[in-house]
């Protein structure tokens, strides 16, 4: 597509791609400040117990040690990030519902003195029975893991649209499969820190965060202080992917113990304590029935899903919604009902992770599509061509869809993995799958209420022009939003990414933004960088018309160079402009703000899974089995997504890739394990089986001509969405290959293996 | 995840090592490449009093042929050393390869062979192959020396017949009169996977007859075994699919896998039957690799 931007759509260099490369980043793990204290929080070795007693005197005594604290030292209030549900308090008062609550923590003048010190503090525990079983959480029973959540239930959703038991008794062909999702963790490469302190009533906190808005709400709200005291900066940070979206309980404790001792203190988890910490994937239940016509049509679906909650809400309401929400986006069908129960375990919580909700549904979803079109003996690509959504129409649960390329990318995706040639070719142990996404382009709504805009921005231009800021709450945990976010000011400025500057994440010098999460950053923050950017060049022209004596319609400024637009050759450099501006009219500012339009329904959870726009995106996989062994080796994988206008297509493809990356291990290699005691078994990278660069396959990622008509430059998402096909893709591939279903994530070469065994087994008991 | 406490101690000679040994007895823990002591250490599964360094001991970080007595590797040799080894890579392939994909670049440049067998785990990767081309160790200490073939180092889970005091010295791979070895490893992903099942073979190949076999599973018992039972099933046997396949199934019904957080017995018990009948097929045709 031709078009006449200057600034995006290209791949220029990442803005921290320097620091990055040599070493220069600093991230909150390694900022130090003088007096600087280290602390550690104790957690409980228990899966569920009531705390009879704690003595903390020899921890105190042991010297270096500068502070120690437990609930009795911090505020009651209870904390979350869904305000429908805050069960958290800083440290347990009672008891401890998993094998790593936290129970106290101290500061101390090194790290070493951290865990003497936490071996010294003397917690008794009276041991309760846990429940570990997210399928029995429910019976009769089971011990309660809060109290006040009768039958441990902590989320029950019931929401059906049209009349699913009428359409399916008209289907041509129903069909019932049940799909279980493991839990797996986001396990970003740098685990969680903090630095707090204090000036007088002032908190600041170095934070890797996600949200540096909602951790200042949250803290503030916890401690009972003005926002205005409460200062976030997030300094370079190592990944996110959702497990870092909310307060960790390291920044409470950070806090109170930085006030007590009134030095800086510096907590942090390992990486076993990020394990035990976790906020990842739920593991789920998922039952899906879905009627269809003799040509595949789909007329109804029905999803009937458990999640694995943990001890705590976290996210998890919101995950719970948004694994109903997002099932009807790529496919249309009228008649839809969606129950789920997320339950309370004695497991570590469980919340937002790349694709939130939405990616194990999509994989139950997309393999039980294969299961009908088997069965009707269709084409799985035609099956999903037959469904696919097609652009401006509205969801079942009232969700307003505009751009939407669906077919296109199904299209494509079947055209270069030469989809139909391998359907008809590939021999027995080698298997083609296909399966699609989609995703929310930001959130409808906050997560808290407020009606405050989602995202602002300013810009300065500096005095002689030479360079610009831009000034945005906006959070780059390795994405690359810094730059994205420079590309797009200096496109709507008229000027050049090279002289851009960036100051982001800092709640006292950047404005307000939510945050990254809900993959809405270029979309979101763009929409108020673009309006920033476009007052910046409306005042600049406005100079230029004066200095040019042109009226200012017929100027415009790209590039850094202001021009007549009837005139060829008349021009003015927008650095003499803006220092022009500065002299008579004082400081060149730009602002922005972006407030999204009212969405979706008044149904119970309608907010949920409602966004400005939605991506969409197909996913082809071709696997090798070894048949012996059930061994995977993954042949290719051709990536075909409709984000909407690309601003930098090389941080695209990386989003892609990294999806496709996170997404290849949940489908066949990524569980966190535990023992019949609630602890983690595999709390590590060893035997956590994150994947290597030698496992990546041969990846082809291609976007399809597409503009979202909301969005600044028609901008959509592409971070999260692009993970959803992933799983229902690796399914597929395989029951292709092999001609046999494994109803279990991960899909390991053990259950591989397993399947055709038994698969052997019962066919020479048929010939017997 | 903290070190606990410890007394540091760096000799400079292996007598002055032996020395430390023998005067510190069990309350001291030999440190070669860290790998697994270090680790240990700061989960908290190891808290000796004192660590005893042998990294000035380059005397024991030395690969060299001796006339009549075979390649002689210092305890020391870095797994990464035994990959980039001229001399082994022209003889025996195969130990470089299993030295190679036994772990990241980082342990591989850390890690040493030594480690790799005292550490006595089931898992490891290096004694297979050592034993399936015969290998044999010398332990010193103030009290002396002695030899043993290293297959008989190993008794039990994560136990040894090295006594208090004692270091393992060095490895000696004796001139072979096998045609080809080779250790294949089945891991759950193509980096840093510890071994589900790992299966070393030697064999002498004449005339389309397997003269001799040596069949050593990594992961497959309590420690490091050898497929007795299979190879002599195969020695002086015609070479064929059904048979190496039939060795297969052999190994697979000696071999005493559990359960573990990487497979299951009974999984285990399939690999080591497919392993071993593909790593013989491949030692058969192409020599040492």
């Amino acid at each position: 597509m031709s078009d006449n931007h200057k600034v995006i759509g290209r791949s220029v260099p990442r803005i921290d791609g320097p620091d990055k490369v040599t070493g220069a980043a600093k991230y909150t793990g390694d900022l130090k400040f003088p007096n600087m204290l280290y602390g550690k929080i104790l957690t409980s070795p228990y899966a569920h117990a009531r705390i009879v007693s704690i003595d903390t005197s020899a921890a105190e005594a042991l010297p270096g040690v500068k502070a120690v604290i437990t609930h009795k030292d911090v505020p009651e209030l209870k904390y979350g990030l869904s305000p429908a549900r805050w069960d958290e308090n800083i440290f347990c008062i009672d008891k401890v519902r998993f094998v790593g609550d936290k129970v106290a923590a101290v500061a101390c003048v090194d790290e070493e003195t951290c865990y003497k010190a936490m071996k010294l503090i003397k917690v008794e525990y009276e041991e309760l029975p846990a429940v570990l079983d997210f399928r029995h959480a429910m019976d009769e029973g089971q011990p309660l893991v809060h109290e006040e959540y009768a039958r441990n239930i902590n989320t029950e959703i019931h929401q059906e649209f049209g009349d699913v038991e009428k359409a399916l008794a008209k289907a041509h062909h129903v069909r019932t499969d049940v799909f279980v999702g493991q839990r797996t963790y986001q396990t970003p490469i740098e685990p969680h820190s903090s630095i707090s302190m204090w000036e007088g009533d002032k908190l600041t906190i170095y934070a890797s965060t996600q949200s540096p808005h909602y951790f200042q709400y949250y803290i503030a709200r916890e401690f009972g202080m003005p926002m205005g005291d409460v200062r976030i900066i997030k300094p370079y940070l190592g990944g996110g992917f959702g497990g870092k979206l909310e307060p960790t309980g390291l920044e409470f404790a950070g806090a109170v113990l930085a006030k007590r001792t009134g030095r800086p203190v510096r907590t942090f988890y390992d990486r076993a304590e990020m394990f035990a910490h976790n906020r990842g994937r739920h593991a789920q239940y998922m039952e899906i029935t879905t009627g269809v016509d003799k040509e595949g049509k789909i007329l109804a679906a029905k999803a009937n899903f458990i999640m694995d909650g943990g001890a705590y809400t976290s996210l998890g309401i919101a995950s719970a919604y948004y694994a109903g929400a997002l099932l009807p986006m790529t496919y249309e069908f009228d008649n839809y009902k969606f129950d789920m129960f997320r339950v309370y375990t004695n497991l570590p919580a469980c919340g937002a992770q790349r694709g939130h909700g939405a990616p194990q549904p999509k994989y139950a979803f997309e393999s039980h599509l294969d299961n009908v079109a088997a069965d009707l003996g269709i084409d799985p690509m035609d099956i999903r061509l037959k469904n696919a959504r097609r652009p401006d129409t509205v969801t079942p649960n009232d969700f307003q869809v505009n751009s939407c390329k669906m077919k296109e990318c199904l299209e494509r995706a079947r055209e270069i993995s030469g989809w139909d040639e391998k359907k008809k070719n590939l021999p027995h142990g080698r298997g083609i799958g296909v399966a699609t996404g989609s995703f929310v382009t930001g959130a409808g709504y906050p997560i808290y209420r407020t009606d405050l805009p989602h995202a602002a921005a300013f810009i300065k231009v500096h005095e002689d022009g030479t360079a610009a800021t831009l000034y945005t709450g906006s959070v780059d945990i390795g994405q690359g939003s810094d730059t994205i976010l420079c590309q797009m000011a200096a496109e709507a400025m008229g000027y050049r990414y090279e002289q851009m500057k960036i100051v982001a994440a800092d709640t006292e010098i950047t404005p307000l933004d939510f945050g990254a999460y809900a993959s809405r950053q270029t979309y979101m923050s763009g929409a108020a960088v673009k309006q920033a950017g476009e007052e910046v060049k409306k005042q600049l022209l406005e100079m230029a018309a004066t200095m040019l004596s042109l009226p200012a319609d017929d100027l415009d400024c790209a590039e850094g160079l202001i021009f007549s637009k009837s005139r060829p050759g008349k021009t003015v450099t927008f650095e003499e402009v803006a220092r022009k501006h500065f002299v008579l009219k004082g400081p060149l500012l730009g602002r922005g703000a972006y407030t999204p339009p009212r969405l979706g329904g008044t149904f119970k959870g309608a907010a949920v899974g409602t966004s400005p726009a939605y991506s969409f995106g197909a996913q082809v996989g071709e696997v090798s089995i070894d048949k012996e062994t059930g061994e995977i080796t993954v042949v290719g994988i051709w990536d075909v997504h409709d984000c909407g206008k690309v601003i930098n297509p090389r941080l695209l493809h990386g989003q892609v890739h990294g999806a496709l990356y996170m997404g290849m291990g949940e489908s066949v290699w990524e569980e966190v394990l535990f023992d019949d005691k609630g602890r983690i078994k595999n709390a590590e990278l060893a035997n956590y089986r994150l994947l290597t660069a030698m496992d990546m396959p041969p990846i082809q990622s291609e976007v399809v001509d597409s503009i979202e008509p909301t969005g600044p430059w028609g901008v959509k998402e592409i971070g999260e969405g692009s993970t959803n096909p992933t799983l229902g893709m690796f399914s597929n591939a395989i029951f292709d290959a092999m001609g046999v279903r494994v109803n279990s994530l991960p899909l390991t070469y053990e259950k591989v293996w397993r399947a055709l065994k038994e698969k052997r087994e019962q066919e020479e008991a048929a010939k017997a | 995840m903290y070190m606990p406490d410890f007394d540091y101690h760096a000799p400079q000679s292996l007598a002055e090592a032996c020395g430390l040994l023998a005067e510190l007895g069990n309350k001291a823990t030999v440190l070669a490449g860290g790998t697994d002591v270090l680790h240990k250490m700061k989960v908290g599964k190891l808290a000796p009093e004192h660590l005893v360094s042998l990294k000035n001991l380059d005397e024991l970080r030395q690969i060299r042929h001796e006339a009549g007595r075979g390649i002689v590797m210092g305890a020391l040799t870095s797994h990464n050393t035994i990959y980039t080894s001229k001399l082994l890579q022209e003889r025996y392939l195969s130990l470089p390869m299993a030295a190679h994909t036994m772990a990241s670049n980082q342990i591989c440049n850390m890690g040493t062979v030594g480690g790799n067998i005292v550490n006595g785990v089931p898992s490891a990767d290096l004694p297979p192959i050592l034993i399936a081309l015969g290998a044999s160790i010398r332990l010193v200490s103030t009290k002396g020396e002695r030899t043993m073939p290293l297959e008989d180092f190993f008794h039990g889970a994560a136990e040894t017949v090295i006594a208090p005091g004692e270091l393992l010295a060095d490895i000696t791979i004796p001139d072979q009169a096998t045609t080809g070895s080779t250790y294949m490893k089945f891991g759950l992903r193509r980096s840093g996977a510890l071994a589900v099942v790992g299966v070393a073979v030697s064999v002498r190949v004449a005339g389309g007859v397997l003269e001799d076999a040596r069949i050593v599973l990594a992961s497959a018992a309590p420690t490091v075994m050898r497929a007795k039972g299979a190879e002599d099933f195969l020695r002086g046997k015609k070479i064929s699919d059904e048979l190496l396949a039939e060795a297969g199934e052999k190994a697979a019904g000696e071999s005493r896998p559990r359960d573990s957080i990487r497979g299951s017995a009974e999984y285990r018990r399939n690999l080591v039957g497919v392993l071993t009948k593909r790593a013989l097929r491949k030692a058969i045709d192409e020599g040492h690799v």
